[in-house]
């Protein structure tokens, strides 16, 4: 398989590469599920903020689509509603609206109906001359999970695909629901598209602070070196909520917080933090990188799973003078559901970089704060020569910890141990500090942004192939095994706590802890 | 929030006076028990200004400008009055990100000076430059443009641009056979040089480009032969020229330059003619701008004027060689002689 990314022809001698932003290529993009909230929140928001900051190209067109009956004028109503309630850090400005709004249209029907296909070729040949898109079609597949396979295999039979410019197909998470699944979804979809058409979305890989990872990790020289089994004790990576489902209760309790953060997003991460340097900063290097990294997860035997991997599920709590339901009280939720609003899990990576070192990954809602970090805690020292002394005693030696921040203090720290001022040799520790958003300052793109436009010139760099989801499914699914045949004592920690007992003792009997446990 | 001493200018009392700066910071982290201040320094940032007010404005503008570039800022202004002729201040600048506990502080250089005196602050500045780190000079003085300039400006003016890696200055209150003249100048003799006026023009030159990024446009930018550049008051400013430049610098085609009534004073349009097509940008308000082609393609983009912080923050962007300025600097100095 082989992803090349096109750069366009150099027709335009006005280009200034080192003041413009990136080029991108005139598109239409189709929204299917665009009376959804991911369209209302974040798609057209971020579509508004790079046509205000000038980012997208003159010729470009969004058709939405739903099944709700609607005229491009409401669905522009609804659209500046949305863009004006959700839009961050930037003003919302009437004259930009109208110009911007010129190129929103919407084609009402159904996905499983071929009208709508027909109807959605016709307007995508109008843009074509109207709004100069070239023939360019970015498909957007905001819908339910269950119509992936067949708006694809409609936009195959009805040759959109197939116009003079190039077709890509964005597909949101979760794709599929285990490792049998993802395969089918895989096989439908390539019966239409080839692997390089498709981008599977997973946003966390287009926040600025998991790309800085790969900036951290290879555009220095002083950590690579001690980036292996040899000076690395172990890792934690942890995603944690204060908040609940959210309404989403009925979807959620069929997905669990395994299928929802580990299988995709935290797996992504953690292959970003230990996947070997590639020989070029190219997609196709990056990402046979990040999927040879996830091949080498080891896949835990059905008895391993016990010791390895630890569900929750928060329950009623009162937290600051508030009273919280459990998950089972939520709308929408099963009184008896067994769903895992937490999960931690214990991998090893099998190969020479990381044999022996035990990454610790957990996600959950409800718990005391939300945060999403990596913490690389480095082996200590051979040999303790200073006494970390305290009025209370000597302190337990702290080893060096690195901190990767993804949310919400973006940025790094490194703690390490340093002399108190006076006489005598006392330590203690200190960090130093680099903050992401505070260091420059300027506006973070959303990782919509950032995404949309990466699809829309051609860059699938953050996106996850067929391989990456492959190969993530396959180490979450012996756990899922296990879970879909246990019943358990559930809830198992109260909102506002950090999870279950379980899970520290997942922890000790490495001789280790949760940094905030 | 701000902490001030007064010292003679000199280094290492200057240094000193930094390093008990941060200290107090320090003591302050202890007392609360968290850290509460990040140090932050990119670049060291010269700014030799002939303000009468010790620099106040260029102060401001490089406590915005820390956010995204953050430095050791060093202002250097004119004042005769001085006691001894010659006296700094050391300021930390610092701010709290929306939401977050910690504040970010960048120091800050105050030196001010009689004319006489300029001469003697350059040891000051060597010793105080960031050790590793690029210097930036940000000329605001208008005089540097003057065929008249005093040889005391001249001659300090020219020491500080041998430190630094770039100098940016801003032309537009200047003719401009003066300014590119003098630019020139500068550039002969290998220096990096950066124009606050052209950095006006990128939000203008952007969206034009835009339009020939598309592949598939049948009309491509060699066809459009003739440019007219519209501007309001008695005389294109460097600006003027530099948009004229950068349009026909590619391919030499014939550019009018035509005065227009319109928002404010300078760049108020821009049309590309070609046989089959004219494309327009034209200044429709203070802050809006409309970009239209008779073949009915039609935008309308926000273009406020770019605030001083905007420019340089910009400017600081590009701290090497920028082939694209030097190509339409070029041109420019043609159209203008």
């Amino acid at each position: 398989m082989s992803v090349v990314v096109q750069p366009l022809p150099e027709i335009n001698p006005l280009q200034d590469s080192l003041r413009f932003d990136r080029r991108v290529p005139p598109c239409a993009i189709v929204i299917f599920g665009a009376n959804g909230d991911l369209t209302k929140r974040k798609l057209i928001p971020a579509l508004y903020r790079l046509f205000y900051e000038r980012r997208i190209s003159e010729n470009f067109a969004v058709i939405g689509n739903s099944r709700t009956a609607m005229s491009d004028d409401q669905f522009r109503d609804r659209m500046k509603e949305s863009v004006s309630k959700f839009l961050e850090d930037a003003p919302f400005d009437e004259d930009l609206w109208r110009s911007f709004a010129q190129s929103l249209f919407y084609v009402p029907g159904n996905v499983n109906d071929d009208a709508l296909f027909e109807n959605l070729g016709s307007k995508l040949r109008q843009l074509e001359t109207s709004h100069q898109t070239a023939g360019n079609t970015l498909f957007y597949l905001s819908t339910q999970p269950s119509y992936y396979a067949e708006v694809v295999q409609h936009i195959g039979a009805h040759k959109l695909n197939r116009t003079k410019g190039w077709c890509r197909v964005i597909i949101e998470k979760p794709f599929g629901h285990d490792l049998a699944s993802a395969r089918k979804l895989n096989d439908d979809i390539h019966q239409v598209l080839d692997e390089p058409s498709i981008y599977r979305i997973d946003h966390y890989l287009g926040k600025e602070t998991v790309q800085n990872i790969l900036a951290f990790r290879f555009g220095n020289g002083i950590f690579e070196p001690l980036w292996n089994r040899r000076y690395i004790n172990h890792v934690q990576i942890t995603a944690a909520e204060s908040i609940g489902v959210e309404g989403r209760g009925g979807y959620y309790q069929e997905a669990g917080a395994l299928r929802d953060m580990i299988q995709n997003h935290l797996s992504q991460v953690m292959a970003t933090v230990t996947m070997e340097p590639p020989a070029v900063f190219d997609a196709n290097a990056v990402r046979d990188e990040r999927a040879k990294l996830l091949r080498a997860v080891r896949v835990m035997k059905h008895e391993d799973v016990p010791n390895n991997a630890v569900p929750g599920q928060y329950g009623p709590a009162n937290v600051g003078g508030q009273n919280i339901p459990g998950f089972r009280q939520e709308e929408g939720v099963d009184p008896n559901a067994q769903t895992d609003t937490y999960a931690a899990v214990t991998y090893f990576i099998d190969n020479w970089r990381w044999a022996g070192v035990p990454f610790y990954i957990r996600s959950g809602k409800r718990m005391p704060k939300r945060v999403t970090d990596i913490a690389i805690q480095f082996t200590a020292p051979p040999l303790s020569l200073f006494k970390q002394e305290t009025k209370a005693g000597l302190l337990s030696p702290r080893p060096n910890l690195l901190i990767l921040r993804i949310q919400p203090e973006e940025g790094i720290s490194l703690r390490f141990l340093s002399k108190s001022p006076g006489s005598g040799m006392r330590l203690r520790p200190v960090s130093m500090d680099f903050n992401y958003g505070s260091s420059f300052g300027e506006r973070t793109p959303t990782a919509y942004e950032t995404l949309l436009l990466d699809a829309m010139i051609g860059d699938p760099t953050l996106y996850t192939r067929q391989d990456m989801v492959e190969a993530s499914w396959q180490v979450v699914q012996p756990i899922l095994d296990v879970w879909g045949v246990t019943k358990f004592d559930f809830p198992n920690y109260p909102a506002g706590s950090w999870g279950p007992k379980a899970a520290d003792e997942m922890l000790a009997r490495r001789g280790h802890a949760w940094r905030n446990a | 929030m701000s902490t001030s001493v007064i010292f003679p200018a000199q280094p290492e009392q200057i240094l000193k006076g930094l390093s008990r700066l941060w200290t107090s910071f320090g003591q302050e982290e202890k007392q609360q028990g968290k850290p509460t201040v990040l140090r932050a320094c990119a670049m060291t940032l010269i700014v030799a200004t002939d303000e009468t007010d010790n620099g106040f404005e260029s102060s401001q503008v490089l406590s915005e400008l820390m956010h995204e570039h953050p430095s050791r800022g060093i202002v250097l202004s004119v004042n005769e009055q001085v006691e001894g002729g010659l006296e700094a201040r050391i300021v930390a600048q610092c701010w709290k990100p929306f939401g977050k506990a910690q504040q970010i502080c960048c120091e800050q250089i105050e030196i001010t000076a009689t004319r006489k005196n300029w001469p003697t602050i350059i040891p000051t500045i060597i010793g105080i430059t960031v050790a590793d780190l690029p210097v930036v000079l940000w000329c605001r003085q208008a005089e540097s443009f003057s065929p008249n300039c005093s040889n005391e400006l001249r001659s300090s003016l020219e020491s500080l641009m041998n430190l630094a890696h770039k100098t940016i200055v801003d032309s537009r209150a200047e003719p401009p056979s003066l300014a590119f003249g003098t630019l020139t100048a500068w550039k002969a003799q290998g220096r990096l040089v950066g124009d606050l006026e052209w950095a006006r023009l990128t939000p203008w030159r952007q969206p034009i480009s835009q339009i020939f990024d598309n592949p598939a446009r049948e009309n491509r930018f060699s066809s459009f032969t003739d440019i007219e550049v519209a501007y309001a008051g008695d005389t294109p400013s460097p600006s003027v020229v530099y948009m004229a430049a950068w349009l026909s610098a590619p391919n030499g085609a014939r550019i009018s330059l035509v005065r227009a009534r319109g928002f404010g004073q300078g760049l108020q349009r821009v049309r590309l003619h070609s046989q089959s097509e004219d494309i327009t940008m034209e200044r429709i308000s203070d802050d809006t701008v409309h970009l239209y082609s008779t073949n009915g393609r039609e935008r309308t983009y926000n273009l406020p004027e770019l605030s001083l912080h905007s420019l340089m923050d910009e400017e600081l962007a590009v701290l090497g060689p920028d082939p694209t300025f030097d190509a339409a600097f070029a041109r420019a100095k043609e159209l203008a002689s």
